[in-house]
């Protein structure tokens, strides 16, 4: 791709995120997810590969619906109300519209059939970005209406999402479909929390970011899409699957790690909330996930793969390690002993 | 007049099924410039005569022809017309779905079905749309440059996805 369309492209994502995310009338919020959208089209078909042609128009047309929805009931709360401000949206309709659309931009169950099969589609640079940066507009605004929106809509998704990201992310092999329900189960945990604590929703995606940021980066340094990839992919860079294993399993949530951090705090608030067989069936349904991390753990740090003798291993290796990895790895995985810091400075 | 309004309203909501329905595009595009045609009336009838001629000129007199010629490039030996089965089964579902939504907005709505009229402004008024163009220009300019780079940014992606002669995104040889 020319650097000219790659700079445009960039840019135009950066754009369209900061617009929808400082703004506080629906037009420009709209204006936004609409440059972000436009923007990363080219980026996903880079490789001109029919997978990615496909995966291009299935988030093209799910993010357009969205979109439009989403201007539907902005425009409904307008009639109704008067007033296009985005945190005084507080008629229910155009909530329940609003947050249909917003759970379409983001991938919940049940709105989550494109996301696996367009992270499929593309490079792990550009699922990344799907998986992290295309989640901040929509997560903004869901979180500055948090105060109106329906507990019980939300409720449903959140706790489908950790349940079906779980359970589906079962049967994959590829990784990249493995990390999109990853996302999904993420998202549920987001979204349970962000009517009775917002910051910990906030809290929960920035960690999430960077972990998940982690995993993706150290992927694509081996380039494993695949479990059978990385089952000797470890010989390109031994490092590396030390600190995979750590951060996949920061991702499923185990303690000492930071990825424990988001889930506790979770956890202790839906209890004070007296939410307690919610807070329990998010912590079993998320079990499910936690088996497919400790299968990418196995496979990432196993030394003796299943091959023939006469299998080769790759032993010199070229490709320099990001420098942004080894940042990223150090806070996905040793954050946890700074949580009451975090927790007043959210 | 009131009726005619109505009508208006209606022949909007067929154009955009007769799109839905999902013919051939070359009829197709007839239910988009009757879809276009009704909006424009409906414009009026509110009063908005500028927005209302510019959304003529720009939708019916750019767009809707820069379309027609692309589409008069990609030849369709067997065009799905509306006298096809397929369509016509797409039709009638989606004609289930309009009558089940505007019972529903009579029984629940809040509103229901009424039409109010509007009157003009005297000599030296400048009608407001007309007036809402120049705020564009000057209250709303970020707006303005925002939208901008929005057009401008599809007109590059979309040169960028239908890039390379045989490679381009529509055909994956």
């Amino acid at each position: 791709m020319s650097p000219h369309t790659k700079l445009l492209a960039s840019m135009s994502l950066l754009l369209g995120t900061i617009i929808t995310t400082s703004s506080n009338h629906w037009m420009m919020a709209w204006t936004g997810l609409e440059i972000n959208t436009l923007a990363i089209i080219p980026l996903i078909s880079k490789s001109h590969h029919p997978r990615a042609i496909e995966a291009t128009i299935k988030y093209f047309l799910v993010q357009a619906a969205a979109s439009a929805l989403l201007l539907f009931s902005s425009m409904i709360n307008a009639w109704s109300s008067g007033q296009w401000d985005i945190p005084q949206m507080n008629h229910p309709m155009p909530c329940l519209l609003m947050t249909t659309a917003i759970a379409m931009k983001l991938g919940l169950v049940p709105f989550h059939f494109w996301f696996p099969e367009v992270l499929q589609g593309t490079s792990l640079i550009t699922a990344l970005l799907l998986s992290t940066l295309m989640k901040l507009p929509p997560l903004t605004l869901l979180l500055l209406t948090s105060h109106s929106l329906n507990p019980t809509l939300l409720t449903i998704m959140a706790i489908s999402s950790t349940a079906l990201g779980g359970w589906m992310g079962l049967n994959q092999t590829q990784t990249r479909k493995i990390l999109a329900f990853s996302s999904i189960s993420h998202l549920g945990w987001m979204t349970i929390i962000l009517l009775y604590y917002p910051k910990l929703t906030l809290l929960t995606f920035y960690l999430y970011t960077m972990m998940t940021a982690a995993v993706f980066l150290t992927l694509n340094t081996t380039k494993t899409l695949s479990l059978k990839t990385m089952m000797t992919a470890w010989t390109k860079a031994p490092m590396l699957n030390t600190t995979l294993m750590l951060t996949l399993l920061s991702l499923a949530g185990l303690p000492p790690l930071t990825g424990f951090l988001p889930k506790w705090l979770i956890l202790q608030e839906l209890t004070n909330q007296e939410l307690t067989p919610l807070a329990t069936a998010t912590a079993m349904l998320s079990l499910l996930g936690l088996f497919f991390y400790l299968r990418l753990a196995y496979h990432s740090t196993i030394t003796l793969p299943p091959n023939s003798t006469t299998h080769m291993n790759l032993w010199h290796t070229n490709n320099p390690t990001n420098t942004i990895i080894a940042s990223l790895t150090s806070t996905s995985t040793l954050l946890l002993p700074l949580s009451p810091m975090i927790l007043a400075s959210i | 007049m009131t009726y005619f309004v109505l009508f208006l309203g209606v022949g909007f909501v067929l154009g955009g099924l007769g799109v839905a329905s999902n013919p051939s595009p070359y009829y197709g595009v007839v239910g988009l410039v009757l879809g276009s045609v009704c909006g424009c009336g409906w414009l009026l009838s509110l009063g908005v005569s500028f927005v209302s001629l510019v959304l003529f000129m720009v939708y019916l007199g750019g767009m809707l022809v820069v379309f027609v010629y692309s589409v008069a490039l990609a030849a369709d030996p067997f065009p799905e017309a509306w006298g096809d089965w397929r369509v016509v089964g797409r039709g009638a579902g989606l004609v289930v779905v309009l009558v089940a939504g505007v019972v529903g907005w009579g029984l629940i709505g809040g509103s229901g079905f009424v039409v109010d009229a509007v009157d003009s402004a005297g000599t030296f008024f400048v009608r407001f749309d007309f007036s809402g163009v120049s705020l564009f220009y000057s209250w709303g300019v970020g707006m303005f440059l925002v939208a901008g780079w929005g057009l401008l940014l599809t007109l590059f992606v979309v040169l960028e996805v239908v890039r390379g002669l045989s490679r381009g995104a529509i055909r994956a040889v």
